[in-house]
């Protein structure tokens, strides 16, 4: 720890030892500051040029992470990124549901045909299986949308990846979520919302069955097994 | 005694496309007289205009979900006693027994076929 000078102190107590009066004047508060400003010139100094330098320390850091960061090339992940790879998904979407469609309205076709005429009914039938066979060719163009998407999904983790590497960014596990997210979560918890689950993961219809059937509680405490 | 395929009953699902699906084979399973609902909010408008003979709903739907539906349905004396099917993806098991908890006549895990839900309504209506 930088003391001040034992001299200087000397001389401000003595000062102060001096002046005990009633009736201080405006001179005697400037020559304690005087006396005070000296004697604390040179810790002042010391504690400077510490602060100077623990403050270029944080600066070079700042600047390190700065240039990290921008290897990160967050503007082009938001700009090009996370757009591209949006209308991908929306474009999976579309082919999707257009496939679908055409292929649920050859099945009505078919369901609704008159069957009294065997040939008329088997043109028809031979017609609209084409066509729900022309629809299943979206998942071949679905199938490399998708894939473009995995490949954005891979770039954005290897370049995360390689920033928290080389910051060593440890998960800050204690990190408060948004308000946003609290309120996300709150739904999903109360509406025990979960989504569809892989498979081997979520119950089977056999296993909703026993629940609904006359043992169904101890089908129940199985499934806690 | 068969299942009575007259009465109407309310398909609630937030993809057209499942409603579609499940309401033919209703059709295959002679229930003509299908009503549509694309979540809880405008089904319990509908059940509050008709009286529906059964209910097959999903669960993950915005802004009322099946199971929040499924709750109110049960709570209102007017309509508490519809019968109620889940046929959702949703498929843990806390799902399951909340459903059968709140009330729930019998639950479909997606995907499913036309076989299981014939089943499933026969279940209800005792066949």
């Amino acid at each position: 720890m930088i003391k001040m000078d034992e001299a200087r102190v000397e001389k401000l107590a003595g000062y102060l030892r001096d002046r005990r009066i009633k009736d201080r004047s405006v001179g005697d508060v400037m020559a304690l500051a005087e006396i005070m400003a000296e004697a604390l010139q040179d810790f002042m100094q010391t504690f400077d040029q510490t602060l100077y330098h623990e403050l270029g320390e944080i600066g070079r850091e700042i600047a390190e992470m700065k240039t990290e960061i921008g290897r990160l090339r967050p503007g082009e992940i938001r700009s090009a990124h996370i757009p591209e790879a949006g209308r991908e998904l929306d474009a999976i979407v579309e082919a999707t549901e257009a496939a679908t469609h055409t292929i649920m309205e050859a099945a009505e076709v078919i369901m609704e045909a008159d069957g009294s005429d065997a040939d008329a009914y088997k043109n028809l039938v031979d017609a609209r299986v084409i066509e729900i066979f022309e629809a299943c060719s979206f998942q071949d163009i679905t199938g490399q949308r998708i894939g473009k998407v995995v490949e954005t999904l891979q770039a954005i983790d290897e370049r995360i990846s390689r920033l928290t590497d080389r910051l060593s960014v440890a998960d800050f596990v204690d990190a408060e979520p948004s308000e946003e997210e609290c309120a996300r979560e709150k739904r999903k918890r109360e509406l025990i919302l979960h989504g569809p689950q892989h498979k081997g993961e979520g119950v089977s219809q056999d296993d909703v069955d026993a629940m609904f059937g006359p043992a169904s509680q101890d089908d129940i405490d199985k499934l806690f097994d | 005694m068969a299942v009575d395929t007259s009465m109407p009953v309310l398909v609630v699902d937030d993809y057209k496309t499942m409603i579609r699906i499940i309401r033919n084979l209703l059709k295959q399973l002679g229930f003509n007289d299908v009503d549509e609902a694309s979540d809880g909010t405008e089904a319990l408008e509908r059940l509050k205009e008709r009286r529906y003979g059964l209910v097959i709903s999903d669960w993950n739907m915005e802004p009322m979900t099946g199971y929040e539906l499924l709750k109110q349905v049960r709570s209102d004396a007017s309509i508490g006693k519809t019968p109620f099917i889940m046929v959702t993806a949703e498929s843990k098991t806390e799902n399951v027994i909340a459903a059968k908890k709140a009330g729930v006549n019998n639950y479909i895990v997606k995907p499913f076929n036309a076989q299981t839900l014939k089943g499933k309504i026969d279940a209800v209506f005792g066949e």
